[in-house]
């Protein structure tokens, strides 16, 4: 058992979570990747409300729909773009925000440099970690309960048409070249062999 | 590069050697040495350890028959035998994490995990899928159809379509067998002796303990799969979720969201450590979707909330 984890700390992060799960309406700071239009809809189709440079700062909003996501430009204009023409905003992943919070729903970390409060609260609060999976002792009763919680073919297919899920055909994705430079992570990785 | 078969057997001797060396230095030694064999040994035959060196050994106990099958090739593991891989994989990442008590969540994420795998490769599958009871953001999938996604990344899935390309992705890790490759590559792998070597210990009641198969799927969860396995799961992910009725763009939207995490932040770091760059996982979808799957983007959102309160889909 992990003794940072203190209970206290916990039920505190619990109850961020529950407050902060309703405010997805954060704004991040983020980069048009290359020059585009600035669009009134989610739409190649829809009209422009104007040109946006390379490298134009803009804030990305919570809102997307489909591959276009809702920005609102430095002179206040608000308009839709396609997900692949906006970048990360450079630093924004160091801007501190590991807080309490940021882990969270809607909160810095996650979604890019938000409002962050002090990081005072969370100290010793982390995820699942690689000590732990190093640690573990293997629980088959456990593997037992997942089980008993399998749905079958026919009770997916009733969840699906209750939730109006159809499934289309789609074609495979073609695969790109390799990036060429496999920027490694892999801190926890014994040898190198991970990345061959 | 590729390792012949008598030196994965070498390396093993090795490790068997390194294993013993190492029992008489806790303070149980003469206790220790007999309850490394007994515990390598499974029911005390002599198998296990020492069984999978010298190719015999009766009644070797399970992990281990499991480990000399990997330590062979991928192709020789049929189905049965890696649906049984992926339940004791299973039990090591329930071992780390409960399962979450939420049981109307656990019921959702099977409801929307089976529906996706229909559209698999291997809709066929016993299909698993747990909700860990664990803050932090990170999924996992196991051989056989075992698929763990933790109760943070559920909370910080913005939509439905988030959670069902993430869902897609951890499934083609497992009709592609990618954690059975994995293991098979290490197993064989010079690597392999100190790792076992590393993972002997003391447990609770002083007894030395080792499993070259625990050490194996330890190993395979603490790294990480090959960066290559990870693109493939990505784009071939993105395909399934789209296959199964779901805006193809939700996978998009949570490596957007975590090319911002910040490696230090205690939440992502096992799930950064183990994966490519999130920018270098968009740059490589990007290329490969190009804008040939926005027609698939149009279904309006539901958030995992709305649906799990039996709310349908916003208009």
């Amino acid at each position: 058992m992990p003794t940072w984890l203190h209970q206290g700390a916990l039920t505190a992060a619990l109850a961020c979570c529950l407050l902060a799960a309703p405010a997805q309406a954060q704004q991040d700071a983020a980069v048009i990747k290359r020059a585009t239009e600035l669009r009134q809809g989610p739409a190649e189709s829809s009209a422009s409300l104007g040109a946006l440079a390379a490298d134009t700062a803009v804030t990305r909003t919570s809102e997307r729909k489909g591959s276009w996501v809702k920005v609102r430009t430095a002179q206040g204009a608000t308009g839709w773009v396609h997900m692949f023409d906006v970048g990360a905003q450079a630093g924004t992943a160091a801007a501190g925000s590991n807080t309490a919070t940021s882990g969270l729903r809607s909160l810095g970390g996650l979604f890019g440099g938000g409002s962050s409060t002090t990081a005072t609260a969370t100290v010793g609060i982390r995820g699942l970690s690689a000590e732990d999976i190093a640690n573990a002792q293997p629980n088959p009763a456990a593997v037992q309960q997942a089980e008993k919680l399998r749905v079958s073919a026919d009770q997916a297919q009733r969840f699906a048409s209750a939730a109006a899920l159809r499934k289309q055909n789609v074609e495979p994705l073609p695969e790109p070249p390799r990036p060429t430079a496999p920027a490694g992570s892999g801190e926890f990785t014994p040898d190198n062999q991970s990345f061959n | 590069m590729r390792m012949p078969p008598l030196l994965s057997r070498t390396a093993l001797a090795a490790a068997t050697c390194a294993a013993l060396a190492f029992a008489p230095l806790h303070s149980h030694a003469q206790g220790g040495v007999m309850n490394l064999l007994n515990s390598l040994g499974g029911s005390g035959s002599g198998g296990g350890l020492l069984g999978a060196v010298v190719g015999g050994g009766a009644q070797t106990n399970q992990g281990d028959d499991l480990f000399s099958l990997l330590s062979r090739s991928v192709e020789n593991i049929d189905e049965p035998k890696e649906i049984e891989i992926g339940r004791q994989l299973a039990a090591v990442l329930l071992g780390s994490k409960p399962l979450h008590p939420d049981m109307a969540l656990q019921r959702y994420v099977n409801q929307l995990g089976r529906w996706i795998s229909l559209q698999s490769e291997r809709p066929g599958l016993p299909w698993t899928f747990i909700v860990l009871d664990d803050t932090g953001y990170n999924a996992f999938a196991a051989p056989g159809g075992y698929v763990f996604v933790t109760k943070g990344l559920v909370d910080r899935c913005a939509d439905e379509a988030e959670l069902a390309g993430i869902l897609a992705h951890e499934i083609t890790h497992v009709t592609a067998k990618h954690h059975l490759h994995a293991m098979r590559k290490t197993a064989q792998s010079g690597v392999f002796t100190q790792l076992v070597a590393s993972q002997i210990k003391t447990n609770a009641l002083g007894n030395l303990v080792a499993s070259q198969f625990l050490a194996l799927g330890r190993n395979l969860y603490a790294r990480g799969l090959d960066q290559t396995d990870e693109f493939h799961s990505d784009r071939n992910g993105v395909a399934l979720a789209a296959r199964a009725g779901f805006d193809p763009y939700g996978l998009v939207a949570v490596l957007q969201q975590l090319r911002t995490a910040t490696p230090d932040n205690p939440m992502f770091t096992l799930a950064l450590a183990t994966h490519p760059p999130a920018q270098a996982r968009l740059d490589q979808l990007e290329q490969a979707m190009g804008k040939r799957l926005d027609g698939y983007a149009g279904a309006a959102p539901v958030t995992v909330a709305q649906r799990l309160g039996g709310g349908s889909r916003k208009k």
